[in-house]
């Protein structure tokens, strides 16, 4: 029995191009997810770089897992601070602006805006934007942290 | 003009040109900066100090007001010094000790001199680093200076602990009646070290030393850098500078 194949036999040349043309196109795009999130934890005093702090411990909420954070206070009651949040899946990077309240407090209070700037494992494309709220403990340098915000992965 | 002269008037503009600021000044000043201990990525404390002097020996001239410049990368914000706080009214009515404990950030001592003619005199005063309420967001630095003998005074200055920088006014303060102000000619100022804070644990207080100052782990190029610029009632000012240098690893 003759086998017919399914594709009429194409030239060459043609060929060549059809294979071009798809190597070039666009992987297709990922379905993108939006998740609101809430996660809060009370983080541990790790190490310091004078007027960094370092946190870590934690995390419960929409993405339950650990989270470290950078916390830079200078003086200035505009602090910044990096994390990390590891959860199940892979880990998301954000940053944060945010205001210091009360510094003479034994706990002063700061709040601010925070961004998703990246990820890894399947938030590898994460981008997101929100809030952070926190205390900072500054007698054992702790901080209680919330992050509030949008997630795009 | 012949030769010589001309040497001479020469020599003398290039002299003119070439004298360093503070030598123009009436006043001049030195500071001194030190950490103890000195050990990087650990808590220390601070201590400070400036000497004013005139190139002749006489009284310098009343200090108005100092613009210190410390390391930004110093962590005075994560010092955990500062946790209470004390107002400027009770802090000039009833001094420091009748703060809270916690609001203690440091002590040190000034010498001041004051003329009684034909003979200059000197006192010592106390001087306590509290602070205060803050303003704007930033820490405030309340600054007491406690005389007792042959004039008892009590001045208390305030300051915002900008990052890296402070800047205090001095009030004038009168000597003897009829008699010209009090300059303030030695300071010396350690923020942090050997304090003593209360803290609730079990439903009991227990003390605790505050953990000081957070030396960063690298040192940077050339060392801690200070400066600072005075400037006196006679309208002129002085500048000086220090540096606390790296310890070796």
């Amino acid at each position: 029995m003759r086998v017919i194949p399914k594709c009429a036999p194409v030239r060459g040349g043609a060929l060549a191009a059809t294979m071009l043309g798809l190597a070039l196109q666009p992987a297709p795009a990922l379905a993108s997810r939006t998740l609101s999130v809430r996660d809060e934890g009370s983080l541990r005093f790790a190490s310091d770089e004078a007027t960094q702090i370092v946190d870590e411990g934690s995390l419960s909420g929409t993405l339950p897992g650990s989270g470290r954070v950078y916390f830079t206070y200078n003086g200035s009651p505009n602090v910044t601070a990096r994390f990390t949040i590891h959860t199940s899946g892979g880990a998301i990077y954000g940053t944060a602006r945010c205001r210091l309240n009360n510094p003479n407090s034994p706990v002063p209070s700061f709040r601010g805006a925070l961004r998703i700037v990246g990820g890894s494992g399947r938030y590898a494309r994460a981008r997101g934007s929100g809030e952070l709220f926190g205390v900072f403990h500054r007698r054992g340098y702790g901080l209680v942290v919330q992050a509030i915000g949008k997630l795009s992965y | 003009m012949n030769v010589r002269a001309h040497l001479a008037a020469t020599a003398a503009a290039l002299c003119a040109l070439l004298a360093p600021a503070s030598a123009q000044a009436t006043q001049l000043t030195s500071i001194s900066a030190d950490f103890s201990p000195l050990r990087l990525g650990s808590p220390t404390a601070l201590s400070l100090g400036f000497d004013v002097r005139t190139p002749d020996g006489s009284l310098p001239s009343p200090l108005t007001s100092i613009d210190f410049h410390y390391p930004t990368n110093l962590g005075i914000g994560t010092s955990g010094l500062g946790l209470a706080t004390c107002t400027q009214a009770k802090l000039s009515f009833d001094g420091p000790k009748t703060c809270p404990p916690n609001s203690i950030m440091g002590r040190g001592s000034a010498l001041a001199e004051f003329q009684i003619s034909p003979e200059v005199s000197e006192e010592t005063a106390e001087i306590a680093l509290v602070a205060g309420p803050s303003q704007n967001g930033y820490l405030k630095l309340l600054i007491s200076a406690t005389g007792d003998y042959p004039v008892a005074a009590r001045i208390v200055m305030s300051t915002l602990l900008l990052p890296g920088q402070l800047r205090i006014e001095v009030p004038l303060v009168a000597g003897l009646p009829e008699g010209p102000d009090v300059a303030v000619v030695r300071v010396k100022v350690t923020i942090g070290g050997n304090l003593t804070y209360y803290e609730r644990s079990h439903g009991k207080k227990v003390a605790y030393r505050p953990q000081g100052i957070l030396l960063p782990k690298r040192c940077p190029a050339g060392g801690f850098r200070f400066r600072a610029s005075f400037s006196f009632l006679d309208g002129t000012r002085s500048e000086a500078q220090t540096v606390v240098k790296c310890p070796r690893a």
